[in-house]
């Protein structure tokens, strides 16, 4: 960095060994000391004041040029170096007193704890200290282990008199008022205290006669000094313990700590480091002179304690013992969202980058983003100049940065860099050379990152090809809209254009919207058409559109821009006229010519199918057989997101993704333009009810008011019939809420019948571009229900919802009901009610955002580093094992075609290849001859075990198999056909008819079977996958579309099961205490109502109260006693078993009541006699009664855990939900099949019966809570969750005290939370950050080992011989 | 000569007999004559109307010419003679399935489909006159009331 001429001359010049290219392997914490410091730096750092009179940074001040370059200008004192060469260099600042560093502070606390405060030797026996150093230097321990010994050694060094020196050591702890470390003998003195209080007794008699010490940083730094080695290694100490004390700050470079001149150059405004580092030097001159010279020693301890404050507020501001401080400490500086670590080191600003509105252009490709000129001409691409593109890039340069398509800067080939618009174009052009590199503007075609936050998922970021475009804002096709969760009412996105050749292919590669067409979430298509894509092709589809040559040929053209071949198909009417269908036309946009050889079969229900397959008489059936649309008016089941068997994902699966784009391009401009053309629009007309809807609406409320007051009158006479586990109120409750919501659903199910299919909302609705039946239904008849908290409205005045009501009315229209429609209007109060549910919403989706966001991110910090290695193991950054083979089976849950994860769509398989390979004649196969074709293929080796196939996927086919061929024995059953004669020339009329109807030829049976192992085979996960980041993202993504219901019964009214946010938080947590525990009890005699009761009472919680029928206190003179009754008609009806000789038991057991069996007398089975315990005749009466209060709370029979349990009937078959903890109680009561009780609380099925149920349970509980939200999440991203909360062997929650238990390196947990507690703990212990995981990396800016950063290339590396 | 796959005098027995479902197509139920055979057929009633209790000759051919020569595809300029003209309702399609009722009576009976472009074609009857139908067929369907 230094100029030549002031390097030192020698007249060789010094050898300098060639290391050639470098990489931090690891990073290693420690310690530094003062001399160490001292060392390091280049100057030390005395003066208080930073300029002079001159301006200029003064001499051994904070800002002294020897530190680095101070701005621009500046020039480094030291390596001479500018403001961007040099990095800078520390100074170092002496304190005249030693101070504590609060970052150290508990530490050094806990090291003082440990040794004896005279000898400085541990405090430990010399036995236990051998075994405790040989288990700390055993190899194998890690971190943890170390730890949790080194807490065990703590606990031990409780002794009192040291073993070695035999001096009193007194408990070492905190001092409470300041920031001081206090020797406290009060506990550990024998009577000689008593000697010694004695005598000061008459000097001052109240205060409070403590001894304690202060012991200063001086005496620490003394004991530490003296500390042995050993005693160090044991204390898990990794460097001296001096060095945790501070005796010289290392004033950091110039350049971390800008000043900068305001008021043009008069004052300068300084860092808050260098502000407080100037207090500390004003400070520690006051200290040194203090002592040089003889001030009083109180003044020189205050000065003392002032110095140690502001070190603390140095490293820490927000310490507890800094009052309000202004300045931001070392820490402040590393913590947080802002801070070095979470800021700078793992996000980092970037260039080539754009930002602006977004808004749709169904005429771009679905791969493709529009880019304003403005933008193109200020993000560039560097382009290599070679012989193939010298003439355009010459042109580039001609035109120049302000044209558009021109350049902005060339690199010369000895690297120095031309503005363009400082340079002569013309000259600059013809002066371009082979080698020379053109950053010129973006083109169309260049490969482009798009991305619009929150990025929840790998879909929010992909890649695209530019399109220069005039105009602002950028544009792309609303297909794209559903992974980016984008819409155009104001939304920005971002744009980032890759600099290099690798960086592009690999982005369009990995991140390409054509191979991300499918979400790993669960393999679903999330690239799909949308809103009026789906309401023009339904319409289109409609059974009754026919065209003309003319309109048909338009309506052709219209997909391709002319410009691709067509073969019109021939007319669907030929006589009278020629008329072509709709339908026909989605055949053209599949297959637009006899050279696109795609042959489309697939079969769906959409939303408005209603009965006998493709007859269907709404036209519900979708039925594409190669490639022609036989019926079925297309929609969103077909066509949009969210599915795995539309037209997309049957497109993707069959041929490629360029197939379904391309398909998706094409739909995409038929239907922008034909809807363009027809017009679709909603208004008023829209939303009016006709007479007979009115009606029908008024009758419907009519009878649902008439059943609710039938209701509320049967309850305020207590009759009505409860239901089970509810009480009068609940019931009532559930069922208005019942009979409500019938109404909303009839009037809805009018809406949809009466409304006619001219109407733009129902069409909306039914094709599912946009609203619900719900919608409409709130629109044209009745809004229905509101709710607060899955309730109906609450009561915000005394017993009532609002003064409009008569108090205690539970009528529907006092609690929220709204009768009216939005286009009737709705009256004060029903508006006020449905205001509160609206706010509920809204309330609810910010609470949300901010829980599922830190969810999320916990999630990742948790899994980010999980890998597929190239023996199909899943592994941590480490290497450790985390999944033997990748969800079981190793598949990859974005390319699983069937529902729940399975690989294949059978049906949909077999489909297609009965309709593509045709079967020549007469070859059918018999049923027998079909499964001898099956068993011999799975026999191969690529069907076993070895061969990578799992056994459920062979199961898988041959059930399929085996379904298809009974199917084909029962046809023949049924045309009365006989096994034998298949396949013959001279077959029969029939055989023919039963060969069309489902017979299978040999070839075709061979194609299947061949077809499905292939697919199955290339479906494998592939090595290197980053499925936890995966797996994150699809747990964490959907948590943020999960508003509301955060209850939901779970089977019986009334029990409720916390669902959405909150629940999933609990179970990522491993929550010790959850909201609503639920056992769900299997019985061994299920049909049984009757032992279902007898099971319940023995599980439920029975206190003496419900059971006794008298609780009186007899006085006699003798003796009086407690008489209790119990009701025995009542235990008889519930089956209770509860006799007096339990009962007496009980009380006996019951911790609060301290009685002997000799207190009570059991009389007869169903009388009990209590006496009080012998006492004070005057406490005699209390104490009676308050036996007799706390008699009736004795449980006699039940578990106490338990709140209540509830008999629940499904088909016939009665279980147990059992509302509570205990597990094992419950398991182990008579009656219940413990093989099949489960429970829902994570942490207690992991104590009752072991890690993997504990695992079970975690995987279960998450799709549990998903399906409650009606979304799906493959089984296989929850497994490895579930194994990385269980594979240390404990169950482990996404928190930051399970992450710090599952990681070991201390920048990922740094970047984190708890950053500067990670820090200091990984400087005391040494430990050492071998830089593997993907924080880690990125922090360091080294390529991560996951994905294609997986391989490592070797190369032989060839000596030369000289 | 052509041969014709199936031809028979049908009565319209219903129509719609889902409710109205479309503007210009309906759903028409109808029973042969010689072959007792059951059709449903949905047909553009806007050009061709139909009530309950018409009689119709329904033909079901693989092509339109004349002298049998298998149908091309493409479009054929010029008016040549061909099938059609003796018939007022002529519509294109495909055979896309053939199967069994669902119902196992004891006399089994066929259903073939046919879609053309959409509107759809079911035809129920004895196992035997399905003989001639292939899957994947092209068909012309020629109407003419009597």
């Amino acid at each position: 960095m230094a100029p030549r001429e002031e390097k030192l001359r020698c007249t060789k010049e010094p050898y300098i060994e060639d290391v050639g290219p470098q990489r931090i392997k690891s990073i290693l914490f420690s310690t530094f000391s003062g001399e160490e410091i001292k060392k390091l730096a280049e100057v030390q750092v005395w003066n208080n004041r930073i300029y002079g009179v001159d301006l200029r940074p003064v001499e051994n001040g904070l800002l002294d040029p020897k530190m680095g370059a101070a701005n621009k200008t500046g020039v480094c004192a030291t390596c001479h170096g500018n403001f961007t060469e040099c990095p800078g260099h520390f100074g170092y600042l002496k304190l005249t007193l030693p101070v504590f560093n609060v970052g150290f502070f508990n530490s050094i606390l806990n090291v003082m704890k440990c040794i004896c405060k005279a000898c400085a030797r541990i405090l430990l026996l010399e036995n236990d200290r051998r075994t405790f150093l040989k288990k700390m230097r055993n190899p194998k321990a890690d971190i943890f282990m170390k730890n949790a010994l080194m807490k065990k050694i703590r606990d031990k060094c409780k002794i009192s008199i040291c073993p070695r020196c035999g001096s009193r050591n007194g408990v070492v702890k905190k001092a409470r008022s300041s920031f001081a470390i206090a020797h406290d003998f009060s506990r550990s003195v024998d009577d000689s205290i008593e000697v010694v209080r004695a005598a000061l007794s008459h000097i001052k008699a109240k205060s409070s006669f403590q001894i304690v010490h202060i012991l200063s940083p001086v005496t620490v730094l003394s004991l530490f000094k003296r500390m042995v080695d050993e005693d160090c290694e044991l204390l898990n100490l990794y460097d001296r313990p001096e060095k945790l004390i501070v005796t010289t700050i290392a004033v950091p470079p110039v350049a971390v700590r800008p000043s900068v001149f305001v008021d043009f150059g008069k004052s300068s405004n300084e860092d808050s480091i260098t502000t407080i580092l100037k207090n500390i030097i004003n400070t520690n001159s006051i200290l040194r002179e203090d002592l040089e010279g003889a001030a009083p020693p109180f003044k020189c301890l205050d000065c003392w304690a002032h110095l140690q404050i502001q070190v603390v507020e140095y490293i820490n501001s927000e310490a507890p013992s800094v009052p309000d401080s202004k300045h931001r400490g070392l820490i402040q500086r590393l913590k947080g969202k802002q801070g070095r670590f979470r800021g700078n080191l793992s996000g980092k600003r970037v260039e080539f980058t754009g930002r602006t509105v977004i808004s749709p252009d169904p005429n771009l490709k679905i791969t493709e983003v529009a880019i304003p000129v403005l933008m193109a001409k200020k993000l560039t691409y560097p382009e290599r100049v070679s012989a193939y593109n010298i003439e355009k890039l010459r042109q580039r340069i001609c035109n120049g940065p302000d044209k558009y398509p021109g350049a902005n800067f060339i690199l010369l080939a000895d690297g120095t860099k031309q503005h363009l618009r400082y340079v002569d174009k013309k000259t600059a052009a013809s002066e371009l050379k082979y080698g020379y590199i053109v950053e010129r503007h973006l083109e169309d075609g260049d490969v482009v990152l798009f991305n619009r936050q929150p990025s929840l998922h790998r879909m929010s970021i992909m890649c695209h090809r530019a399109r220069i475009m005039p105009w602002r804002t950028l544009r792309f096709n609303e297909s794209v809209c559903n992974p980016y969760n984008a819409d155009f009412d104001g939304d920005e996105m971002n744009l980032h254009v890759p600099q290099t050749e690798e960086a592009r292919t690999e982005a369009l590669m990995l991140m390409g919207v054509q191979n991300n067409l499918c979400t790993p979430k669960n393999g679903e298509i999330l690239v799909a058409s949308t809103q009026d894509f789906l309401t023009s092709s339904f319409l289109i589809t409609r059974k009754d559109t026919f065209y003309d040559r003319a309109a048909f040929s338009l309506m052709c053209s219209y997909m391709g821009d002319a410009m691709d071949p067509i073969d019109l198909p021939s007319p669907v009417i030929i006589k009278p006229i020629e008329l072509w269908t709709g339908k026909q036309l989605f055949s053209v946009l599949i297959r637009p010519n006899a050279h696109t050889k795609v042959f489309l079969n697939l079969m769906v229900k959409e939303k408005i199918y209603t009965k006998s397959e493709t007859m269907c008489p709404s036209d519900g059936y979708v039925y594409f057989r190669n490639s022609e649309l036989i019926s079925g008016q297309l929609g969103k089941a077909t066509l949009g997101n969210g599915n795995k068997d539309g037209l997309f994902s049957v497109l993707l699966r069959d041929y490629n993704s360029h197939a379904a784009a391309s398909c998706m391009n094409r739909l995409a401009k038929l239907s922008a333009r034909w809807i363009g053309n027809h017009g679709f629009s909603i208004g008023i007309d829209d939303v009016q009810p006709g007479e007979h809807l009115n009606q029908q609406k008024k009758k419907k409320i009519d009878e649902g008011y008439r059943e609710c007051h039938e209701l509320i009158s049967l309850y305020g006479k207590g009759k009505l019939t409860l239901q089970p586990g509810c009480n009068a109120a609940q019931t009532l409750e559930l069922k208005i809420t019942g009979v409500l919501n019938q109404i909303r659903a009839i009037a809805g199910n009018v809406c949809m019948n009466e409304l006619h299919w001219r109407n733009s909302p129902l069409i909306m609705s039914q094709c599912g571009s946009k609203g619900s039946p719900i919608n409409i239904s709130q629109m044209v008849s009745c809004v229905g229900q509101q709710s607060v908290g899955g309730r109906r409205a609450p009561n915000g005045f005394i017993d009532r919802t609002l003064p409009h009501f008569p108090i205690n009315s539970k009528t529907p229209a006092a609690k929220g009901f709204v009768a009216n429609s939005f286009y009737t209007g709705l009256t004060a109060t029903e508006f006020f009610f449905h205001t509160m549910g609206g706010r509920e919403g809204l309330v609810d989706t910010a609470v949300k955002t901010a829980e599922t966001g830190y969810m999320s991110r916990r999630l990742m910090k948790g899994l980010e580093d999980l890998s597929i290695y190239y023996d199909q193991t899943v592994r941590n950054a480490s290497g450790g094992i985390v999944q033997f083979l990748y969800g079981d089976d190793g598949m990859d849950p974005a390319k699983m075609e069937g529902k729940d994860g399975i690989p294949l769509n059978m049906d949909q398989l077999f489909m297609k290849i009965m309709a593509t390979c045709p079967p020549r004649e007469h070859d059918m196969l018999s049923p027998t001859e079909a499964l001898r074709i099956m068993d011999h293929r799975l026999a191969k080796y690529d069907m076993s075990p070895e061969g990578g196939c799992s056994a459920a996927f062979k199961k898988l086919l041959s059930d399929f198999i085996h379904k298809r061929v009974s199917a084909l024995e029962n046809m023949r059953k049924s045309l009365k056909l006989d096994e034998i004669n298949i396949g013959r020339k001279d077959s029969t009329v029939l055989e023919n008819v039963a060969a069309k109807i489902s017979g299978i030829s040999s070839k075709q049976l061979e194609v299947f079977l061949e077809t499905c192992i292939s697919r199955y085979h290339s479906k494998k996960v592939e090595a290197g996958g980053a499925i936890g980041a995966i797996g994150a993202q699809s747990i964490g993504e959907p948590g943020t579309q999960m508003t509301l219901k955060t209850f939901h019964f779970a089977g019986v009214a009334s029990m409720n099961v916390t669902l959405g946010v909150p629940r999933i938080k609990e179970i990522i947590n491993a929550s010790k205490n959850i909201s609503t525990p639920i056992v769900t009890a299997t019985l061994l005699n299920g049909r049984d109502v009757l032992s279902a009761r007898v099971v319940k009472s023995c599980i439920e919680k029975t206190v003496l109260g419900e059971v006794a029928k008298a609780l009186k206190i007899v006085l006699k003179s003798s003796r009086p006693y407690i008489v209790v009754k119990l009701d025995m008609d009542l235990i008889e009806a519930l089956h209770m078993r509860v006799s007096a000789e339990s009962v007496c038991h009980s009380i006996l057991n019951h911790p609060k009541i301290k009685l002997k069996s000799e207190h009570i007398n059991t009389i007869g089975s169903d009388k009990l006699k209590i006496y009080p315990p012998e006492a004070d005749r005057r406490k005699l009466q209390f104490e009676m009664h308050s036996l007799k209060a706390m008699l009736p709370k004795v449980i006699v029979k039940g578990i106490p855990t338990v709140e209540r349990a509830v008999i629940n009937e499904t088909n016939g078959v009665y279980n147990l939900l059992v509302e509570g903890t205990n597990l094992l109680a419950v398991m182990g009561t008579p009656g219940i099949d413990a093989s099949k009780t489960r429970s829902n609380h994570v942490i207690e099925v992991q104590r009752t019966l072991g890690i993997e149920a504990a695992r079970q349970c975690i995987i279960n509980e998450i799709q549990y809570t998903m399906r409650g939200h009606g979304m799906s999440i493959d089984t296989r991203h929850m497994m490895l969750l579930a194994d990385l909360m269980t594979y240390k062997g404990e169950v482990l929650g996404i928190t930051r005290f399970g992450i710090s238990k599952m990681k070991e390196s201390v920048l990922m947990l740094a970047s984190f939370e708890k950053t500067a507690e990670h820090l200091f703990n990984a400087s005391y212990g040494g430990r050492d950050d071998q830089i593997e995981g993907v924080s880690e990396c990125i922090i360091m800016g080294i390529p991560m080992q996951l994905g294609t950063g997986i391989l490592k290339v070797r190369q032989r590396y060839i000596y030369k011989s000289t | 000569m052509v041969e014709l796959l199936f031809e028979d005098i049908f009565t319209l027995t219903r129509l719609d007999p889902d409710g109205k479902k479309f503007d210009k197509v309906s759903r028409i139920e109808a029973r042969s004559e010689q072959f007792d055979m059951y059709m449903q057929l949905d047909v553009n009633t806007e050009i061709y109307p139909l009530h309950v209790g018409d009689k119709f000759t329904m033909v079901l051919t693989p092509t339109l010419s004349l002298d049998g020569t298998p149908d091309s595809g493409y479009f054929t300029q010029g008016g040549r003679k061909s099938l059609a003209d003796k018939f007022e309702y002529v519509m294109h399609g495909k055979l896309y399935k053939i199967s069994e009722e669902a119902s196992g009576g004891p006399n089994v009976k066929v259903e073939i489909y046919a879609s053309f472009g959409g509107l759809l074609m079911m035809l129920k009857g004895d196992p035997s006159n399905a003989a001639q139908f292939e899957l994947d067929q092209r068909l012309f369907l020629l109407m003419r009331k009597v």
